[in-house]
């Protein structure tokens, strides 16, 4: 399995162990990731307030370039997945549309085709790696780790462009999680939005829905949330000091990214993950319930 | 599956509870139709509204396993097979006050519209003798925002009003301003746009939950998005939502990527930076998160780019 690689931009800072970790996991499972030479931002949902043409054009090339390497282009971002794949849509459906981004790419010497799918990690390892070659790659069943799966909105919805499974039950995560040997719990934020995307002008808010979406898991007896998103992660792992501020409860919940939890299962120390790079500790948890050293 | 089982959230005007009622499993129901039977048959005692049973009057929104649907609209079979269940719970649409059982109060939301003045403020073209005509590609400007049907049903899973205090505007609030400030019959768009903006325009958090739930599918994002780029265009560009949209626009066109380190700076400006994030930066650096002294590179290609930019810009000039 090879994959036109997509980071994004959160991957390169702050996010930085997640780069770590996907790059750990998928060369333990044997699947090859070719970073997109030239990869440019996405845009996060903010760069089509200022021009929606432009938004579209800059990810019809990052998805050129995929097709340049002949291969299906590969995120572990929701906000990106949504963008690249919102562009992808809007090129397939509108032909007149294609042509006119084709002639804005010709400057850059690019030509989107719509021959590279957009998909996920967690997507790709449900439909093209399966569930059960990964469970054959578990050497560390996580028996007795209770995860609370935090989607974040933009790999669900909306439906017509994310469309990989029902946006109001998804059970990606569930099957990927307990595949792993973990335990998934039900919670009620579950598909909640982490509000990452406002935190700047709505930072009342966003920081009260932080405290809200940590503490569901929590009465729900989640011993850690994991997320397929870096930015739902961030959110809830960096803002969670500031979240538990305006909160008398104590909503401490460590938060893993979806790699991170493979890569614990495939056998790795947390180190090796990056996992001591959280803002909320998450070792003592895995220590206790998973016996890492 | 022999019965469905209907755990309804009851409330008296005093108490709350929840009551179960069971029905036999029929193919092909609508929620509607499980609502009207147990009314009739069952317990004449239950409130829910509906009226027109085809799409259209929008009066039977109601949340089912914590979805708002439309309820005349939506197939039982299809909430069956989504949620893997016989049972179903039933609440009123979220984020209004309750009048009874599945009842809620539409008198403040209406209040609330008036702000942005959802009616034509006519041009000078047409008149109310001679009426106002109107280009195929006019209406299709508004041909789409004036599906709505006012069910509320965006209105109950946004996610951006389920905390907030009560100054953001529902989006159908925000579709009905849209929907009068593209209209070619309207001469004053500033003034449907203008309240949106003064309303935490930019507080929503972009949940997709209204986008994704509305039953007549309006793009209500994409007119959130338009309506932004239009208050920015009428020179309201010193607000945190505006800089920040600028920041990703311009560090773009410089590098290709986005540099996370300036961001802050960028939205807020230095002396909010400093005043306010200096203890979250520092326990960002501490744990290796962020790296000050990093600065980004040109990506390979930055000048394809650039030049995409440049003609995307001269495009929208002309
Ligand atoms: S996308 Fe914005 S307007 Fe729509 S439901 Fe979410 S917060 Fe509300
Ligand atoms: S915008 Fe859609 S969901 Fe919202 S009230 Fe109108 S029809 Fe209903
Ligand atoms: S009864 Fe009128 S919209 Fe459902």
């Amino acid at each position: 399995m090879r994959y036109a690689f997509f980071p994004g931009c959160t991957l390169e800072s702050a996010a930085a162990e997640l780069m770590i970790s996907t790059k750990k996991v998928a060369s333990a499972l044997g699947i090859e990731l070719i970073e997109l030479e030239g990869w440019t931002c996405c845009g996060a949902t903010h760069l089509q307030d200022v021009d929606e043409q432009l938004a579209l054009a800059i990810n019809a090339r990052n998805i050129a370039l995929a097709e340049q390497l002949n291969a299906p282009l590969l995120t572990v971002c929701n906000t990106c997945t949504l963008m690249l794949r919102t562009a992808k849509k809007t090129l397939d459906e509108n032909l007149q549309l294609k042509e006119i981004t084709n002639q804005r790419l010709s400057s850059a010497n690019v030509e989107y085709q719509g021959t590279s799918e957009v998909t996920h990690l967690l997507w790709a390892l449900i439909q093209d790696y399966g569930l059960e070659n990964l469970r054959a790659k578990v050497k560390r069943p996580l028996k007795g780790l209770k995860v609370a799966n935090f989607y974040g909105c933009h790999i669900i919805r909306p439906q017509e462009v994310l469309g990989f499974e029902n946006h109001m039950n998804p059970r990606s995560m569930e099957m990927v999680v307990e595949a792993l040997g973990a335990e998934s719990v039900e919670f009620s934020q579950r598909l909640a939005c982490c509000g990452f995307h406002a935190v700047f002008p709505a930072e009342k808010e966003v920081m009260r829905l932080t405290a809200l979406n940590c503490l569901s898991p929590k009465k729900a007896g989640a011993h850690c949330i994991v997320t397929p998103c870096p930015l739902c992660q961030m959110q809830l792992d960096m803002y969670q000091p500031d979240a538990q501020k305006g909160c008398r409860d104590n909503i401490t919940m460590p938060v893993l990214h979806l790699p991170q939890l493979i890569g614990l299962a495939l056998g790795f120390e947390p180190e090796e993950l990056a996992i001591n790079r959280h803002i909320v500790d998450a070792i003592p948890v895995l220590r206790q319930h998973i016996g890492v050293i | 599956m022999e019965n469905i089982t209907f755990r309804i959230r009851r409330y008296d005007g005093t108490n709350t509870w929840v009551q179960e009622y069971r029905l036999p499993y029929e193919k092909g129901k609508t929620i509607l139709w499980a609502l009207t039977k147990i009314k009739d048959e069952i317990d004449p005692t239950l409130n829910f509204t509906s009226a027109c049973r085809h799409a259209i009057c929008g009066s039977c929104g109601v949340k089912v396993n914590g979805h708002a649907f439309l309820a005349c609209k939506t197939s039982l079979d299809k909430l069956l097979e989504t949620f893997d269940t016989s049972v179903l719970y039933f609440e009123p649409l979220g984020n209004y006050d309750v009048v009874r059982d599945l009842v809620v109060d539409w008198k403040p939301k209406m209040e609330k519209m008036k702000k942005i003045k959802p009616w034509l403020l006519p041009s000078r073209e047409g008149s109310i003798e001679e009426g106002f005509r109107q280009s195929k590609q006019q209406f299709a400007k508004i041909s789409s925002s004036t599906d709505c049907i006012l069910c509320g049903i965006c209105a109950s899973e946004c996610g951006q009003l389920a905390i907030n205090d009560g100054g953001y505007l529902e989006p159908f609030i925000i579709n009905k301003a849209y929907r009068f400030a593209v209209d070619s019959r309207d001469n004053a768009p500033e003034e449907h746009i203008r309240p949106v903006l003064e309303n935490e325009l930019w507080k929503c958090i972009h949940c997709m939950q209204c986008v994704s739930k509305c039953p007549k599918e309006i793009p209500l994002t994409d007119e959130i998005a338009y309506l932004r780029k239009e208050t920015m265009k009428m020179g309201e560009v010193h607000n945190q939502g505006a800089r920040h949209a600028y920041a990703f626009y311009h560090d773009v066109k410089k590098w290709g990527r986005l540099n996370e380190m300036t961001l802050p700076i960028k939205t807020d400006g230095m002396v909010t930076t400093l005043r306010k994030r200096i203890p979250f930066a520092y326990r960002m650096i501490v744990k290796g998160k962020i790296n000050p002294l990093r600065l980004p590179k040109a990506v390979k290609g930055i000048k394809g780019v650039r030049k995409i930019y440049q003609q995307v810009e001269e495009e929208s000039k002309s």
